[in-house]
């Protein structure tokens, strides 16, 4: 199927091709990407920022209390208490203890076993000693006002690798630690701790069943000699991170659509305003441009009062189309006139072919009344007017006037100069002159005054009906051509005088050609031997006299015919270059007078 | 048409060359109105010259009427089939051909 041109399109086809549209697309898509790198990005940053906060809160937390604690008392009796009790429990009770305190984690309080119970009984005594109590009142009271979720002292033992906590501030039984419980941490953990530089955050992320994402953080405490006494530790647990993050993303999806959506429409008006509202309207504008002149209507405002004001491209269009428009007007208006001049000239040549034709005689036969002789021409012009000519008249009853004539050149000028050369020959050869004495005396009418140098070539002779006797005189015409009764036609190779209008005082000679009853004379212009085919070749006298022949025993309009169909299968399509004129006098005879009551007519 | 000019003082030899008729005659006078001036003797050459029409006669019959005053004129290398249209039209009573 072809593809619709725009203005075949259904307003709602036309609308797919909306630049807003696309811009409001390509903004919604460009800030979803942009949006979900940034959330990426912010995520883990939001991720990093408030972990480290938490670290640096557990840590905070873990030497405050530390120093509080040394500030009050000595940690070292109490720990080494503990830890002399938990060192001397048996391996077998501990690892009972341990899977108990697992299966506690896991499920509660239920179904512990006699040695569970007995070993933290060991501890029973230490709980209500004067400085064990002090310590669990700071670490309680840290837990209470700081944002850990529990503060607590821990001893390491290297032996069996686990971590035994002393005293926690968390004293609830659900989330609390006993005194004495432990915990397997693995030795290269531990390691970080007990090599601590004094600077560095110490801390470490476990995913604990009971408590999720744990982050602890903490510090040795050591003696006089550098030896450590336990570790002071925090925990905070990180699900504050996790419930952060998701009110993080809710937040910044819910505000990335608003800021997506604001900013995609804010383009979409933009473009809509700067481009696609200019750009439609230049379109309106070239359609009812082409709209109003196929309607004939010819206001010439429609780019010009455009008003776009865009400061770019656009405006720059919209102002070349306004000139554009304003060029086109003004073209259009020299072109009418141009054309209408065209017409005019082309109106008046016609009138003008017509005038010309019936300036030669054109009525056949021509001479109804005259049986001994009969005459035929036809002229065919190769522009609208031609500057060929032929004439013939009676100068009386006995005297019949043959004219065949050619001026130099084509078109208008050859035509008026015609007209002035046929109306000269035919006042003379009516005042009684010999054929001769016309041609000198047109010659010299027409030298006196001939500023563009025009010439014309004329034969011109003059037939007596009772004779058949011509008397003619050649200015520079083509050779006629005569056929004798029961002969074929022949060049005469006549006398030639000069072209009449060339130069001033030329003589003519006149020269006598004798027909008999039966003779044919054609008379023709170079139009006829120098008519050009396409391949450049001329016609030629040879031709054109075979062609003669061959109608030779027919009437004068059979050898015209002749003559013209010869040419025409000559030619072909090749245009005719010049004007083609020819004449065919037959000459009868049998009539010696004329009757008077012929001649008043 | 060509038209080909050789100056050799005042003395102008045209050589032409094609067919000289209503297209090319006008191309011809233009050419000759300037290049005439000063010049005494004009030589036409038309060997390679094929076809002259009625236009072209008049080209050259105004040029001969020039050169009748400003000095002399002559048409050189006339083939047979110009040589007739020049006998046709008595052309050849007032152009020296040679």
């Amino acid at each position: 199927m072809p593809e619709k041109t725009v203005r075949q399109m259904s307003k709602l086809e036309r609308r797919h091709y909306s630049l807003a549209a696309r811009t409001f697309r390509a903004s919604i898509v460009s800030a979803v990407i942009i949006g979900l790198v940034a959330l990426i990005v912010g995520m883990g940053l939001f991720v990093y920022v408030l972990t480290t906060r938490y670290i640096d809160t557990a840590f905070d937390t873990s030497k405050m209390a530390m120093s509080i604690t040394g500030k009050v008392l000595d940690i070292k009796p109490t720990v080494d208490e503990v830890m002399s009790i938990y060192r001397s429990t048996p391996s077998e009770v501990l690892q009972t203890v341990e899977n108990a305190v697992s299966e506690r984690n896991e499920w509660g309080t239920a179904g512990f076993g006699v040695e569970y119970k007995d070993y933290f009984q060991k501890y029973h005594d230490i709980k209500f000693e004067q400085d064990y109590l002090q310590i669990l009142s700071i670490l309680k009271d840290f837990k209470e006002n700081s944002r850990a979720d529990d503060v607590y002292i821990g001893m390491y033992d290297p032996d069996s690798d686990r971590l035994v906590f002393i005293a926690n501030g968390d004293t609830s039984d659900e989330t609390g630690s006993l005194i004495g419980e432990f915990e397997s941490v693995s030795h290269n953990e531990i390691e970080k701790f007990m090599n601590w530089d004094g600077e560095k955050r110490l801390f470490q992320i476990n995913n604990s069943k009971r408590f999720g994402l744990m982050a602890t953080s903490g510090l040795p405490v050591k003696d006089k000699d550098g030896n450590i006494v336990a570790f002071f530790l925090s925990d905070i647990r990180l699900n504050n991170v996790v419930n952060g993050t998701k009110s993080f993303f809710v937040l910044f999806a819910v505000s990335m659509f608003v800021i997506v959506n604001a900013v995609a429409i804010g383009s979409a008006l933009y473009v809509r305003k700067n481009l696609v509202n200019p750009m439609n309207s230049i379109a309106e504008a070239a359609a009812s441009y082409v709209k109003d002149r196929r309607a004939g209507n010819e206001s010439t405002d429609h780019f010009s009062k455009l008003n776009i004001r865009t400061g770019d491209e656009l405006e720059n269009l919209a102002l070349v189309m306004a000139d554009m428009e304003n060029d086109l007007a003004d073209y259009e208006e020299h072109l009418t006139e141009v054309v209408a001049e065209k017409e005019r000239i082309g109106t008046e040549l016609g009138l003008a072919t017509r005038i010309q034709a019936d300036m030669l005689p054109n009525i056949y036969p021509a001479f109804p009344d005259r049986p001994e002789f009969d005459v035929y021409a036809t002229m065919t012009p190769a522009k609208e007017v031609g500057g060929d000519f032929y004439d013939f008249f009676l100068i009386d009853d006995n005297h019949l006037g043959l004219v065949m004539a050619d001026v130099s050149g084509k078109g208008v000028p050859a035509a008026l100069f015609m007209m002035a050369s046929k109306i000269l020959i035919a006042n003379h050869a009516m005042n009684g002159k010999s054929a001769a004495e016309v041609l000198e005396t047109v010659n010299e009418q027409i030298c006196s005054n001939n500023r563009e140098e025009m010439f014309v070539t004329v034969w011109f002779g003059i037939l007596d009906t009772r004779t058949g006797l011509i008397r003619a005189a050649n200015a520079g015409h083509e050779y006629p051509v005569m056929k004798k009764p029961g002969g074929q036609f022949e060049l005469i190779k006549d006398k030639h005088g000069f072209v009449i209008g060339g130069m001033a005082g030329m003589k003519y000679k006149e020269y006598e050609l004798q027909m008999e009853p039966g003779s044919k004379l054609f008379l023709y212009t170079d139009g006829v031997p120098e008519a050009t085919n396409s391949g450049n070749e001329l016609f030629g006298t040879d031709r054109m006299v075979e062609a003669l022949n061959k109608a030779s025993e027919g009437s004068t309009y059979d050898v015209l015919g002749s003559v013209s169909d010869a040419i025409k299968n000559f030619v072909q399509d090749a245009p005719q270059f010049d004007d083609i004129t020819m004449l065919c006098l037959d000459f009868i005879g049998g009539k010696t007078q004329i009757k008077d009551e012929a001649e008043d007519m | 048409m060509t038209i080909t000019k050789k100056l050799d003082g005042t003395n102008l030899t045209v050589s032409l060359e094609g067919r000289l008729d209503t297209t090319t005659a006008p191309e011809l006078e233009e050419e000759l109105k300037t290049a005439l001036d000063d010049v005494t003797e004009l030589t036409v050459d038309m060997a390679k010259l094929d076809y002259i029409s009625s236009a072209g006669l008049r080209v050259m019959l105004s040029t001969q009427k020039r050169m009748n005053r400003q000095g002399s004129m002559v048409v050189t290398n006339v083939s047979d089939v110009l040589m007739e249209i020049f006998e046709v039209t008595g052309f050849d009573s007032i152009l020296t051909i040679k």
